[in-house]
């Protein structure tokens, strides 16, 4: 636009020139018209900024024309005043050479240009301003839809019970994109579902083989004529019954707060499950030489489903106990916003970032699951509360933002 | 007795004696049957080999079992039998067994209930006690939990004295949680106390840690190096009954865990 602006000004400012030049030229050949065969000036009225001169000489000159752009000084303005001449040197019939220069001033046209340009400026300015708002507003309402489908993809949670429930609109085009978003969307869903159905109905099937490996195991212990070899057979097989069922357990819980099965809310005191929660480790604390300080507000409240509570805070009380120190403390400091659980223990053998992750585990622990603090994190993301977890001078500190 | 009996045919009043025969021993029946410490389980579970071993092991705790294999069969035999405690399994194959606590209480039948699920769903759960079963316990369980549970529905819903249970010089009330040893009282821990009770209801029977672990923490503790603190609470327990009077009844079974023995 602006290219094209300067090239029109460029085109009026020659068509303005040309149209000076052709009017000198033929103002020249008139003058010419009358010089050649008559070897006399003709009289001419002088305008201003229009001066003629005509000089007649007596000797033969070669044939010469120049159109010229100069400056003459205005005494009356006191200002130099643009100008446009014509030189032009020729021979009359009678062989005498004469010399012809007209002056043409072209200051108004040079303001007609200014004013040309100046108007086209603001012309094309205006246009483009207008241009870019048209193309703001139609391209608006034209990708309205598309811009709320990507509100709505946006916010697609492929746990949330919905499905990806795109608008129709009437551009074929985003119609398309919408139908295959939808379609990839709904086969996610379907995966997803049945992944968790699966892994829910493979955690159900599995506990009664369960139960009949422990009532065997448990029936065969029994027996009196047992040597040390059956014992220890006995025994691992216990062990491993155990471990198998306690890691169902819990993915069977984790399953569980995904399929929203605990989605009765209640307002529960952090405070009161604390205690409750302590008092079931009071005789190991006392054994492990514990000390536990509590300091915590009694409006504490938080609203989500009573037995999650439990499992969130049994589940964080459980890890400060066992990865506590002979003589070390615990300390739970609630807030209205945050609950922050410090604990004494050795440092951690493995990255601190993988925590919570699923089967993640100490390796000095072998018997551990390794689902306890993936379970928390479970519960805590599906009621928007954040966990963070930092250790420094052999301290652990959880920081619960339950608010 | 039999003296007494004599007497009577000897005195040649056949026609009397057999009536008073009879009578004597329909007191004699009654009597078993009121007082009999036999407790009669019904055990309802589709899976042959889970209720067979449920059956082999509550009978070595001296129990009396029948076991049905579908809901209609437990529904015939709990109308026709008067069972002390039903363990049901509610996924059954032929229909939900949470219908057979239904029509129990709908026929106003007396006995107690505990629930055995593979589904620890909470609403199960929640039903199952709303509609008037005892107890609830997931698989997989321990033979010592379900044995714990089965007498401790049984205390609750006889009341002919058994809120007491005695076992030679000790005495344990369970209605106010009090420990007696030689009708001297003396003072338990709650998870001492819960301890007892648990070698109580499994007598003679290796108990593991694992179970008491379950048993004294619950389920959803996840624990590991809890053995220790299973091993500090026994000797506890142990050392407070001998210093009270009493015999050192626990045994430590190697590998296994303990075993409260009787002799």
């Amino acid at each position: 636009m602006v290219a094209g602006g300067a090239l029109l000004y460029l085109t009026i400012k020659k068509v303005i020139y040309k149209q000076i030049d052709n009017s000198l030229i033929t103002e020249k050949t008139i003058i010419e018209d009358q010089l050649k065969p008559t070897d006399t000036i003709p009289d001419f009225e002088a305008t201003f900024g229009h001066q003629i001169e005509v000089k007649l000489l007596n000797y033969r000159v070669k044939n010469y024309q120049a159109i010229k752009d100069t400056d003459i000084y205005d005494a009356v303005t006191d200002s130099y005043i643009p100008f446009r001449f014509i030189y032009s040197k020729g021979n009359t019939f009678q062989k005498k050479g004469y010399v012809i220069t007209i002056f043409q001033t072209i200051s108004e046209k040079n303001e007609l240009l200014q004013d040309v340009g100046l108007y086209m400026f603001f012309l094309f300015f205006s246009l483009l301003l207008i241009s870019i708002l048209i193309n703001y507003l139609i391209a608006r309402k034209l990708w309205q839809p598309f811009y709320d489908s990507v509100r709505i993809a946006g916010r697609f949670d492929i746990q949330s019970d919905k499905p990806l429930d795109l608008p129709a609109t009437d551009i074929k085009e985003f119609n398309q994109l919408n139908e295959v978003f939808d379609n990839m969307t709904s086969k996610m869903r379907n995966d997803y579902l049945n992944l968790k159905e699966f892994s829910e109905n493979a955690s159900h099937e599995i506990q009664t083989p369960l139960a009949i490996i422990r009532s065997k195991s448990d029936l065969l212990m029994q027996q009196k004529n047992l040597n040390k070899d059956s014992i220890n057979l006995v025994k691992s097989i216990n062990e491993a019954t155990t471990r198998l069922f306690k890691l169902n357990q819990g993915l069977l819980l984790i399953s569980k707060i995904e399929n929203q099965v605990f989605h009765e809310k209640k307002t529960v005191s952090l405070k009161e499950i604390i205690l409750a929660g302590l008092d079931n480790y009071k005789e190991i604390m006392l054994l492990k030489n514990i000390k536990v300080d509590i300091d915590a507000v009694d409006e504490a409240m938080v609203e989500m489903n009573d037995v999650l509570s439990e499992v969130l805070i049994s589940n964080l009380l459980s890890n400060a106990v066992r990865f506590n120190i002979n003589g070390g403390f615990i300390r739970c400091h609630i807030d209205h916003k945050f609950l922050i659980l410090t604990n004494t223990g050795p440092p951690l053998s493995t990255n601190p970032d993988d925590l919570f992750i699923r089967f993640h585990k100490n390796s000095e622990n072998p018997q551990s699951v390794g689902l306890g603090l993936s379970i928390v994190k479970k519960i805590t993301d599906s009621y928007g509360m954040n966990i963070t977890y930092s250790f420094h001078d052999n301290i652990h500190e959880l920081i619960l933002q339950y608010r | 007795m039999q003296d007494d009996n004599k007497n009577i045919i000897n005195q040649q009043n056949l026609s009397f004696s057999v009536i008073f025969i009879c009578f004597k021993l329909y007191i004699r029946f009654s009597i078993f049957v009121l007082y009999s410490t036999d407790v009669k389980l019904l055990i309802v579970e589709d899976d042959r080999s889970l209720s067979r071993s449920i059956n082999d092991y509550l009978r070595l705790e001296g129990h009396i079992c029948e076991v049905a294999l579908t809901l209609n069969d437990a529904e015939q035999k709990a109308g026709v039998n008067k069972y002390d405690c039903i363990i049901l399994d509610i996924g059954l194959p032929d229909g939900n067994g949470l219908d057979l606590i239904r029509e129990m209480k709908s026929k106003k039948l007396t006995g107690g209930i505990l629930i055995l699920s593979a589904k620890s769903s909470l609403d199960d759960k929640l039903v199952g006690l709303n509609i008037g079963a005892d107890d609830y316990l997931t698989k997989p369980f321990h033979f010592a939990e379900l044995s714990a549970r089965i007498n401790s529905i049984y205390r609750r819903n006889n009341l002919l004295g058994l809120n007491e249970i005695t076992f030679n010089e000790i005495r344990i009330n369970t209605e106010d949680n009090q420990v007696y040893v030689n009708e001297k009282l003396f003072v338990l821990t709650k998870k001492e106390y819960d301890l007892l009770l648990f070698f109580m209801a499994n007598r003679n029977r290796i108990i593991t840690k694992e179970s008491i672990v379950e048993h004294l923490w619950g389920d959803n503790v996840i624990l590991t190096d809890s053995f220790d603190f299973v091993y500090t609470h026994v000797k506890n327990l142990r050392k407070k009954i001998v210093a009270a009077g009493g015999r050192n009844y626990i045994k430590c079974i190697y590998g296994f865990g303990y075993k409260f023995i009787e002799s």
